[in-house]
């Protein structure tokens, strides 16, 4: 049970123990069910369940529910023409929420016209709902959170109320949001995996590869590259809420990086490229780990505080390499805070034994902190920052790889004419 | 409309009697086979819903008893069991469905309400 903060509940915190949790499960049962017990521990509740879908059955059946009221998992499914599941599936009227159901704003619905407007619900509208609220009633729920990956409507999150009587707050709700759709992010990713592995597998006795099989297996591929990417990004997102200031450069910290190693004949056709933008989205990803009060400290940090901030790289490590896939990630996460010369932290690598990706990410990250303005120092001009990379150049960093960089943001400088320090951001 | 339920689960047992109760009908619940014979003998329910595997009697014994002593009630058996065998065995005792957990309640609520009306329109007959 939470103890810090008034209302006994940390948002963030939580969000971060649950982005933990789906980078080191692979088993997406578990990982629903290590969810379901995670929102249990964090908000006290008569009940939390995950209701998942089974494609081979088009049901959806419970994964797991906890709390003094849960839902006995093995009795019941619900398919697909459930009120639920179809209120959820469909695309529907915009001034109704679909993205989560309470109890309470069904009631509401049901009872008076709708704020502001002058429109009265439709009689199909009402049995809807009606049915929606007999639903909700028998699972016992308050709040039902959907999961969806692209329009497909994965699972659901189904909660009771809270032990303590209150309302779900608008920051549970979003949590809950969140929850949900890693969650499915998270079980599309896994059966991806399968697939194509079941599919490898099949071929290989087979000895045979026909045209359609090899389509599919494209296909696939490229539907695991896009879901892996946006674990990716979902992950980053989670590092960049600790240390915010960074999120502005997301797009452009992985501009600058890949041009660098195009710049130097690196080849990035296929997976080398998808594991060197991981790395650069990544490479802090072990911060999570790191107490906030060192994280934030606005003044400088005493020895014992560095030496806990420089087990970071270690921590970003394992916890990537559980996680399949991302094994050459883990390594070079591992190795970004190594110097050239072999004075860094934690292998003391050097030169050429550092990864070359690792020693990318090194001048990236250290140009994108000069002339961003940190907590505790003003921003620095760009001319600046490119004196200090030469300056470092061989020390701390890879010279050929710091010569790269600046012709390439100059190059980039040049075309956004001049407007921006670092490439444009759109996001 | 009395309806008994019986499953060595209490869990299962409390949320599929709170289930009917909101819909209007009387439930009865029984945690063993011993137990739900006991009661079908005093209360006489129209509708029995029987989990097969149960320690100590299991359904498949209390269908066989209940339809012996007491034709006229309807027994639907509710189970994770799927084995043929043990659907065929079921029928040839007389169960009058047979329904797989994981299970809907629409579909089981329906069957229920068919197998009183069914009964009702037998009476009336």
């Amino acid at each position: 049970m939470n103890t810090s903060g008034t209302n006994g509940f940390q948002n963030q915190k939580a969000l971060h123990d649950a982005a933990k949790i789906m980078v080191r499960v692979r088993n997406p049962r578990r990982l629903l069910r290590m969810i379901v017990s995670l929102i249990d521990r964090e908000i006290g509740l008569t009940h939390a369940s995950f209701l998942i879908y089974e494609r081979k059955k088009s049901r959806y059946i419970f994964v797991d529910s906890r709390g003094t009221h849960r839902i006995p998992i093995q009795l019941i499914r619900l398919d697909d023409t459930n009120p639920l599941i179809r209120w959820f599936s469909q695309k529907g009227p915009k001034s109704f929420r679909r993205d989560c159901l309470t109890y309470e704003s069904l009631c509401d619905w049901l009872t008076r016209p709708l704020a502001g407007q002058n429109v009265e619900p439709s009689e199909t509208l009402r049995a809807q709902w009606l049915d929606l609220k007999d639903v909700m009633r028998t699972l016992r729920a308050s709040v039902c959170v959907p999961g969806h990956y692209k329009d497909e409507l994965l699972g659901v999150v189904i909660l009771g109320e809270k032990l303590n009587g209150a309302p779900f707050t608008p920051a549970e709700i979003s949590f809950f949001q969140t929850l949900a759709s890693d969650a499915s992010m998270a079980l599309k990713t896994a059966a991806f995996q399968d697939d194509v592995i079941k599919m490898n597998r099949e071929l290989t006795e087979q000895q045979k590869l026909s045209e359609e099989h090899i389509k599919e297996i494209a296909a696939l591929r490229k539907k695991e590259q896009e879901t892996y990417y946006e674990i990716v990004m979902s992950l980053a997102q989670e590092v960049y809420a600790k240390d915010p200031y960074t999120s502005r450069h997301l797009q452009g910290v992985e501009r600058l990086g890949l041009m660098t190693a195009e710049e130097m004949g690196y080849d990035l056709s296929g997976r080398r490229k998808d594991i060197l933008v991981a790395s650069l989205h990544l490479h802090d990803v072990g911060k999570i780990g790191i107490p906030d009060r060192i994280l934030m400290k606005p003044a400088a940090l005493t020895d014992e505080e560095w030496k806990v901030m420089r087990l970071h790289p270690e921590k970003g490590a394992k916890i990537l390499s559980p996680l399949s896939g991302f094994q050459d990630v883990a390594e070079i996460v591992l190795h970004h805070h190594e110097r050239f010369d072999g004075t860094g932290y934690p292998h003391r690598k050097r030169g050429e034994h550092i990864p070359f990706e690792a020693r990318i990410i090194a001048v990236v990250d250290a140009f994108h902190a000069i002339v961003s303005e940190r907590c505790y120092k003003k921003g620095h001009p760009v001319e600046k920052a490119y004196r200090e990379l030469k300056r470092c150049a061989g020390s701390q960093f890879d010279p050929g790889v710091v010569e790269a960089f600046i012709r390439v943001h100059k190059r980039l400088m040049d075309e956004n004419g001049r407007a921006q320090t670092m490439p444009s951001v759109t996001s | 409309m009395k309806l008994l339920i019986v499953d060595d689960e209490v869990e299962i047992c409390d949320f599929l009697k709170s289930f009917f109760e909101e819909r209007d009908y009387e439930v009865v619940t029984a945690n063993s086979g011993e137990a739900a014979l006991e009661i079908v003998k005093k209360i006489r329910p129209q509708v029995v819903l029987l989990d097969i595997k149960m320690p100590g009697m299991n359904g498949v014994r209390v269908l066989e008893e209940i339809k012996q002593k007491f034709p006229r009630i309807k027994v639907i058996m509710v189970t994770a069991i799927e084995t043929r065998d043990k659907i065929e065995e079921c029928l040839r005792l007389g169960a009058d469905n047979y329904i797989t957990k994981p299970l809907s309640l629409e579909y089981l609520e329906n069957d229920v309400r068919e197998k009183i009306e069914g009964l009702k329109n037998t009476l009336l007959s």
